[in-house]
């Protein structure tokens, strides 16, 4: 290592020395003492280290380095993701001391875990190697393991957390076969130099050595494919959701998830060239399974939480089409669309886990997420509802929203490819998407509550700040979303330098 | 910037009303009437200075927006969107005065909502952008479906939920059909543009032309709405409280046929030629399948929504006539229907919040309590039925005579549309306004000041388009020369029998 890799992973390193501060802070609090310990500094400090790390990247930008031996990069696109992962974890962090305080758990590993969590994203992105790209990937997800069980005293989170960590080792098994299977074929795991030799074997039909490059492949494929919880590999994704600590499902659903695409795009526009038709035919069944699935299971949800597990799911379909979209054109340009899309995603979606935490928080007791729940919020906590609708809206589709623009990109690029039909899929999906999450602005406003039970107080605080600053981004995307458009232009621009 | 004017004063106003008036149920009423008068106004202050012997586009804007994909804030309008435009300001500001005290509940909000509408329906006149297009098209389903659901009748939720499912599936497709023409336009030479005049030139072909023709066409035919999609329509006028009704029938569905003029007709002018038997079959259909259906129905907004259906196919009829005539009376008869269904939704409010019933049975009799209302009520359904010297009578005509000039069997078929309106018109007056006043309808109140003063605007155009419709044909002549100048290289080769036209049609599929 030379002095100059450091610059290479100094957000990752700002990251590092904050979740160690956490560590040891929560180490010296005093416990067990009357009255409650105030954690409001390990807020603080988890908040610093990530805009901190947020704001090192954004420095960053511009800079192109390829360090620690061809493993790491440093370009825009890192710079893009590491900003997002920030951001996303920084609102996840601002909306979590009311939940926790409400359950009694508020402790200061919690952060910790979270950051490290932030690390081994950062470090998905900028991997350009199939060995990085698998540390980055367990540390992720340890993090995220540990996160599920935070409520170690209940029976859902922790078997949120044994599912995740089951399918999350298998999922790691055979994406690490798949790269064994690259480094047999071409002595090396850097995605470049491996992609290189993968190519000039051949694809499918090229003899032992082209069917071995199509198994590497497809094993590297359903690895990450469980990360993003595509169907048919799904199944852990609604039960840890549930069972994890909202902000943390919040977190779960927008953070990891997006890392995933990003090490999908990059690895496989990168490592796998020569079979850039069969990966974009693999995650073209997969996109239309995942939204089928997600869409289908969504709609019969009564429980409002599972219901956006499903639908988190739906929306990783609508991202893949994009990938789909890439690997049959052959051209990256669809997977600009996924970029803005993951960026919408993540305000959208935090925003209405936040106000299901928000509730949760008031409520701690008989509020369990099902929809009963949720009729005549539009009277009680009218602010509350109105913010869920935006994101509904959003999270539907409608324009004026991020979530409109995020799929006119995705769906542009996937009918620029020629995928005119997937579009139309995608699109009638979410048509059945709006029927569930119009239910939930229905039950708020059009319903009168079966029993009499009110929030005690109104939205404050750090949950405050993390919901309008959702609600912000998700109106400011779907009005001005040129910005976001130049900025992926960017950062898709470097992947192919 | 008078379009840019126009179409946002309602949201400048909503923001006064959010901020400043929140708990204060006179000021903001009078807030959100006011705006929608300044909103009328200025639309016939632009009516004034509209030259309507220019053709194109008048009071054009343009700013880049979303550079990369070549998409513009770009406003404008001829005849038929300002024509549209006007219409749409004054029954907005007619459903607000008109319904006044009929909401206590939530009331802030649902004129808030109202003012939203307003702005993404007069946005939907005034783009010439398909992005921004789009954006108006859909960001009014939010408004609506609150109106419907919150503030409706007892079917409201079942009825909001299916307005905006139906809808949003018709317009996601439409999306699609927008990229894909895009797309083919920037592969085949062009820019990548989102300009509908721009796009207009392209000259789209192949499967490609029908494809998207069909995906832009099934997105109006929901709305306008035509057989075999209008389910929705019975449903959502019956249940949206009166000021939706109003806005639904009076300004909602002419976006439909809006629609068809600028894309189906615009883009693919070819195919639309193609189209016309298929239409005129289901403009028929809906003509008189929504005549029979307004005769049995017991309920007197279902009633008038099944009129609607009726009535929308004279204008999809006439407009794919595809000549002067027709063009003109079909545009025509898209006003006329926004003014007389439009009183006729309002006035059935006055008779509800009287009488908690829609039911015909509960009536009868009215009109020797509510002399004022029945001679009311009396010209906007004679209006309706197509009495001559009422505006009903000058858009049929037109139809007519365009529809006869394509195929004279289309012609007698809407004809029958047209008796049988007189017959479920008229028999509803009779069992709504005249035989025996039941005891407890004695007392009933005639209309108010503020009631007639609502439905005033209204009496005088049904007059004036059916005495001298001339001002309003003058909006029209231009741009219906040049629909038909974008059409007329097609209408020459198309086959005029019917089994051929058939053909050609489904054969490119």
């Amino acid at each position: 290592m030379q002095a100059a890799d450091v610059l290479t992973v100094l957000p990752e390193l700002v990251l590092l020395a904050a979740a160690c501060a956490l560590v040891l802070m929560e180490a010296f609090v005093k416990t067990g003492g009357e009255g409650r310990v105030d954690r409001t500094a390990m807020v603080a400090v988890a908040l610093t280290g990530l805009l901190a790390s947020a704001g090192v990247a954004l420095g960053l930008w511009g800079e192109e380095r390829l360090s620690f031996s061809g493993m790491v990069v440093l370009d825009k696109w890192a710079v893009f993701f590491k900003v997002l992962f920030a951001v996303g974890a920084a609102l996840t962090v601002l909306m979590s001391p009311g939940y926790l305080e409400a359950h009694q758990r508020h402790l200061g590993e919690y952060y910790a875990l979270v950051l490290f969590a932030v690390i081994g994203m950062d470090l998905m992105a900028a991997a350009r190697d199939f060995i990085l790209l698998y540390v980055a990937i367990e540390l992720m997800a340890i993090s995220s393991y540990l996160l599920a069980a935070f409520f170690r005293y209940r029976v859902r989170s922790n078997e949120a957390s044994l599912k995740y960590l089951v399918t999350g080792s298998f999922a790691s098994a055979i994406l690490l076969y798949g790269v064994s299977l690259v480094y047999g074929l071409t002595g090396g795991t850097g995605y470049e130099s491996s992609g290189a030799v993968l190519a000039s074997l051949g694809g499918v039909g090229a003899g032992a050595n082209g069917t071995g490059v199509a198994f590497a492949m497809a094993l590297v494929a359903i690895g990450l494919a469980f990360k993003v919880s595509a169907a048919p590999f799904h199944m852990w994704t609604p039960d840890a959701y549930q069972g994890a600590p909202t902000p943390i499902a919040a977190f779960f659903s927008v953070g990891p998830k997006a890392a995933a695409f990003s090490a999908i795009m990059a690895a496989f526009i990168l490592a796998f060239p020569g079979t850039v038709g069969e990966w974009g035919v693999l995650f073209l069944v997969l996109s239309i399974l995942t939204m089928l699935v997600g869409n289908v299971y969504a709609l019969v949800q009564k429980n409002v939480k599972r219901m956006l597990a499903y639908s988190s799911i739906a929306h990783a379909g609508y991202l893949l089409t994009g990938i789909a979209a890439m690997g049959w054109s052959g051209n990256s340009y669809p997977g600009r669309g996924v970029m803005v899309y993951l960026v919408a995603y993540t305000f959208m979606n935090l925003g209405a886990f936040g106000v299901l935490a928000y509730l949760k928080a008031q409520m701690p007791d008989k509020f369990d997420y099902s929809l009963k729940y949720f009729a005549g919020l539009g009277r009680r906590s009218p602010l509350a509802a109105i913010l869920l609708t935006v994101f509904l809206i959003s999270l539907t589709g409608i324009p004026g929203t991020a979530g409109f623009i995020g799929k006119f990109y995705v769906f542009g690029g996937v009918v620029w490819a020629g995928l005119w039909w997937l579009a139309v899929i995608g699109v009638v999906l979410s048509v059945v998407s709006a029927y569930y999450y119009l239910r939930v602005v229905m039950y708020m406003f059009f319903r009168e509550p079966e029993e009499e039970y009110s929030v005690r107080e109104s939205i404050s605080g750090g949950m405050a700040c993390s919901l309008w600053v959702s609600a912000v981004a998700t109106v400011a995307i779907g009005v001005v979303p040129s910005w976001l458009w130049d900025a992926v232009v960017g950062a898709f621009g470097t992947l192919f330098s | 910037m008078m379009l840019t004017l126009l179409t946002f004063l309602p949201l400048a106003g909503v923001a006064l009303m959010l901020i400043f008036m929140r708990g204060r149920p006179s000021a903001y009423k009078t807030a959100a009437l006011v705006t929608s008068v300044f909103e009328a106004a200025l639309a016939i202050f632009l009516t004034i200075r509209f030259d309507t012997a220019q053709s194109g586009f008048q009071f054009v804007e343009k700013h880049v927006w979303i550079k990369s994909l070549g998409i513009s804030y770009h406003l404008g309008v001829d005849g038929i969107s300002l024509i549209l435009i006007l219409l749409t300001t004054l029954l907005t500001a007619i459903a607000i005065l008109g319904t006044w005290n009929s909401i206590t509940d939530r009331t802030l909000a649902f004129f808030v909502s109202l003012l939203v509408l307003e702005t993404g329906m007069v946005g939907v006149f005034a783009s010439l952008d398909m992005f921004l297009f789009y954006v108006f098209w859909e960001v009014q389903l939010v408004p609506m479906y609150f109106i419907i659901g919150l503030w409706g009748g007892p079917k409201r939720v079942y009825a909001a939920i299916k307005f905006f499912l139906y809808t949003f599936a018709g317009s996601v497709l439409m999306l699609v059909a927008m990229l894909a023409v895009v797309w083919w336009y920037a592969k085949h030479g062009g820019p990548v543009t989102f300009d509908i005049l721009e796009l207009q030139k392209a000259g789209f072909q192949g499967s490609l032309a029908l494809w998207a023709f069909a995906a832009f066409f099934i997105a109006f035919a929901i709305k306008v709405p035509m057989f075999p999609v209008h389910t929705w329509l019975p449903d959502a006028h019956t249940e949206a409280p009166t000021a939706g009704s109003v806005i639904l029938a009076g300004v909602l569905l002419k976006m439909g046929v809006y629609g068809m003029i600028r894309f189906c007709i615009g883009f693919f002018p070819e195919v639309a030629v193609k189209a016309i038997v298929p239409v005129m079959i289901l403009s028929a259909i809906a003509v008189i399948y929504g005549a029979a259906m307004s005769l049995v129905q017991p309920d007197l907004k279902r009633l008038v929504a099944y009129s609607s259906v009726s009535h929308m196919g004279f204008v999809t009829a006439g407009l794919f006539a595809f000549n002067q005539q027709g063009i003109e009376g079909s545009v025509l008869q898209m006003v006329n229907h926004g003014v007389l269904t439009g009183a006729l939704f309002l006035m059935v409010g006055y008779f509800y919040d009287r009488m908690h019933t829609r039911m015909i049975k509960d009536y009868g009799g009215l009109a020797s309590p509510m002399p004022v209302a029945a001679g009311l009520f009396s010209l906007f359904v004679l209006g309706s039925l197509g009495l001559p010297g009422l505006n009903g009578f000058v858009g049929e005509f037109l139809i007519m005579v365009g529809v006869f000039q394509y195929a004279k069997v289309f012609a007698a078929l809407v004809a029958v549309g047209i008796v049988l309106s007189a017959g479920y018109l008229l028999w509803m007056y009779q069992r709504t306004m005249f035989q025996k006043t039941p005891e407890r309808w004695l007392s009933l109140k005639d209309l108010g000041a503020r009631e007639i003063i609502a439905v005033a605007p209204l009496v005088i155009l049904a007059v004036w388009i059916g005495i001298f419709p001339g001002p309003f044909l003058d909006l029209l002549h231009v741009p219906a020369q040049t629909i038909m100048a974008q059409v007329q290289p097609y209408l020459a080769e198309h086959g005029a029998s019917l089994v051929g036209a058939f053909a050609s049609f489904f054969g490119g599929f």
